[in-house]
């Protein structure tokens, strides 16, 4: 009877600990240990990079310590069981997050943000600093060219050529309508990039100006008066939008911050644009650009060479606006000169660019500011950045 | 105020549904009709009858209900609502999304559903169709299908909400008359730009127009400014004072150099004490305010 019962109780156990190993075993293919591949490890290493590379050296912190954070959540390795849980997965938090970026509206919030926060006036008192921003957009067609000889087909050439624009929030709207598919990895290339100028830039810089060159004096820009600040937003709308209505989104955005920041009787809204609701959108957009570069998604042969063309890309863009600045000179007379150091500026990544001809020219003339010359350009590269999106989008979505 | 007020809203009323009319059920087009249905789709019912196509021409959802179907052409007169179909309200089916069709069945059975009409067609004579709005007197859109239609030929517009009339290559109900099966434009750059020039050109060309129009239109603005405070500047100065060549284009650092200066001697020059608080800290550790002895219990004096 006892022994039965001895046996009874052991069979018992036994179950109920083949039970339990069971639950532990199912339990361990869950965790991200079980799960991990050499891609996951790669994007975590990659994540942790770009957090060392914004707290270390400060580049682009707003951006990368986002970014580099989101490419950890992303990249934390999990058994697909249905449990809504990663960025692609619909209905998960991160992918209704996601939507923003997916359906393109975080960039023109961020765009208006940008509009209510810069102020044009630099551009408007020496207008033909336009035109360097203008030439920078060659940086976008270069690499469009490149793209297209390298395999990719019109639209993700596009999609990739944005990448040299140095605008993240243009580069994100385009290629959600051009090429989704490879958006997560124009978005990082584009953002780590923007954060790289100091180093890409300056090279080029010193390279094709001469010692000459780089210490033009520039006359000092005239002060702008309210009336023209408040023109600028409407009549840059009006114009650049009829040309090109397929960057309405962005420059519609653009301007009516810049409006609602100049015209002196919306404060409040300018203050909350150019505050809280653009860090809200830029913490958003940050870590769902991060989290969308899941290893199984983003490491593939296309995302190393967006990365080769994207670096192409603003190395073509930076030399566009300084070759364009020396050409330009030759028809401007002695006094009116540009210095070829703010021809970098075009690229539309505000203001690092415009520092960056600001700290070149101070290395070779230490009483020569550039910073607000510089300005004018880098504004009008936003410009002409999102024009030219607005131009790809509509010949080629 | 008040009648200030009230007329701007208005005007953004006026703003608003002349706006939302374009979104509209006057974006709706009749784009394709069967008139004879021998071997082609059927309805719900598992019959074949004559069909007629509505598509939505716009990019916003539009809601068909309370529109009016008819046979009869009212040129010249007042539609009478009574003899035409009107379709219901409160079928979520009648909203029809953007650039998408839905398809009216020519039964003369309108008791069948919300998708059934009450008139059919005939191959024998001309068919004359209209789309009414909810008003029951703006045509939205009308066509005449000659007669002597084919059996299971439709005829339709040769682009879906556009294009011209006739007879289609293939019938094609509840979805597009042409059927889209590769990206045209992209097509059209991979054969005829394949490098990519044409674009960099026609693009980077736009781009410096719309910037160079901002230029010549700011440069014009800039001088325009310029021009106004010289003028500002000669009515303080007086009239007959000679002003310097740059009157009115002082940079702003001048004016930043005034400022900073007009706010350091006003910050210096002052008459009234700042009424600063300084909370010192008190060198000696010992303080009465700080010492644990008044706090406590003392013990009881047995004496």
């Amino acid at each position: 009877m006892l022994t039965s019962i001895l046996l009874q109780a052991a069979g018992a156990s036994e179950s109920f600990l083949q039970f339990l190993m069971e639950n532990i075993q199912i339990f361990l293919s869950y965790t991200g240990f079980a799960n991990a591949t050499p891609g996951h490890i790669i994007m975590l290493l990659v994540g942790l990079l770009f957090i060392f590379l914004a707290i270390r050296f400060e580049f682009e912190p707003m951006l990368l310590i986002p970014i580099g954070f989101g490419i950890l959540i992303g990249n934390i390795p999990f058994k697909d069981a249905g449990l809504q849980l990663g960025i692609y997965e619909e209905g998960s938090v991160l992918n209704i997050l996601y939507q923003g970026v997916k359906q393109g509206w975080y960039p023109p919030l961020i765009f208006l943000g940008i509009g209510a926060m810069t102020d044009f006036s630099a551009l408007i008192s020496n207008p033909k600093l336009m035109l360097v921003g203008a030439a920078a957009q060659f940086g976008i067609f270069g690499a469009y060219i490149i793209a297209l000889q390298m395999g990719f087909d019109p639209s993700q050439a596009g999609a990739i050529g944005i990448i040299g624009g140095a605008d993240g929030p243009t580069a994100i709207f385009l290629s959600s309508k051009l090429a989704p598919n490879l958006m997560g990895a124009i978005a990082v290339s584009a953002y780590s990039y923007m954060a790289l100028v100091p180093i890409i830039q300056p090279p080029f810089m010193r390279l094709l100006t001469t010692h000459k060159e780089r210490v033009i004096r520039m006359k000092p820009p005239r002060a702008v008066s309210q009336t023209e600040k408040i023109i600028f937003p409407i009549v840059g709308l009006l114009l650049t939008a009829f040309l090109v209505p397929s960057g309405l989104p962005l420059l519609g955005m653009l301007f009516f911050g810049n409006l609602i920041k100049e015209s002196g009787v919306t404060r409040r809204l300018a203050e909350t644009a150019r505050g809280p609701l653009i860090d809200v959108i830029t913490i958003l957009l940050g870590i769902t650009v991060g989290a969308s570069t899941q290893a199984t998604q983003f490491l593939t042969l296309n995302s190393i060479k967006i990365f080769g063309l994207g670096a192409l890309s603003f190395v073509i863009a930076t030399c566009a606006g300084v070759l364009f600045v020396k050409f330009f000179n030759l028809f401007l007379k002695e006094g009116n000169k540009i210095n070829p150091l703010i021809g970098n500026s075009g690229v539309s990544a505000v203001p690092d660019a415009a520092r960056i001809s600001q700290n070149v020219g101070l290395e070779y003339d230490p009483s020569n500011y550039l910073l607000m010359h510089a300005m004018g350009p880098n504004v009008a590269g936003v410009i002409g950045s999102a024009v030219a999106a607005g131009i790809l989008l509509g010949f080629l979505g | 105020m008040t009648n200030k007020k009230i007329g701007v809203l208005l005007l953004l009323m006026a703003l608003f549904s002349f706006g939302a009319q374009a979104q509209l059920t006057t974006s709706v087009k009749i784009n394709e009709v069967l008139v004879v249905n021998e071997d082609n789709f059927v309805d719900d019912y598992g019959k074949r009858h004559p069909w007629i196509e509505l598509f939505n021409n716009s990019a916003g959802t539009v809601d068909l209900r309370g529109c009016y179907l008819t046979d009869i052409d009212w040129k010249g007169k007042k539609p009478d609502v009574k003899k035409m179909y009107m379709i219901p309200k409160g079928d979520v089916l009648t909203k029809i999304p953007p650039r998408q069709h839905t398809l009216f069945w020519a039964d003369n059975e309108p008791t069948r559903g919300t998708f059934h009409v009450n008139f059919t067609l005939s191959p024998d004579k001309d068919n004359y169709i209209a789309l009414y709005d909810a008003d029951g007197t703006t045509l939205i859109d009308e066509i005449v299908i000659p007669a002597g239609q084919r059996a299971d030929v439709s005829y339709g517009l040769d682009v879906d909400g556009s294009g011209k009339w006739g007879t289609l290559s293939k019938v094609t109900p509840s979805t597009n008359n042409v059927t889209l099966d590769s990206n045209e434009k992209i097509e059209n750059f991979q054969r005829n730009d394949s490098w990519g020039i044409g674009m960099t050109v026609t693009a980077m060309a736009v781009v410096f127009l719309g910037l160079l129009i901002l230029f010549l239109v700011f440069k014009q603005i800039g001088n325009i400014a310029i021009n106004a405070s010289k003028r500002n500047a000669q009515k303080a100065a007086g009239e007959g004072t000679t002003l310097a060549a740059n009157a009115g284009q002082e940079s702003g650092e001048i004016f930043a150099a005034i400022a900073t200066a007009l706010y350091e001697m006003s910050d210096d020059n002052h008459d009234i004490e700042n009424t600063v608080l300084t909370i010192r800290k008190v060198q000696r550790s010992y303080s009465p305010w700080s010492s644990k002895i008044y706090t406590l219990r003392q013990s009881p004096n047995k004496k």
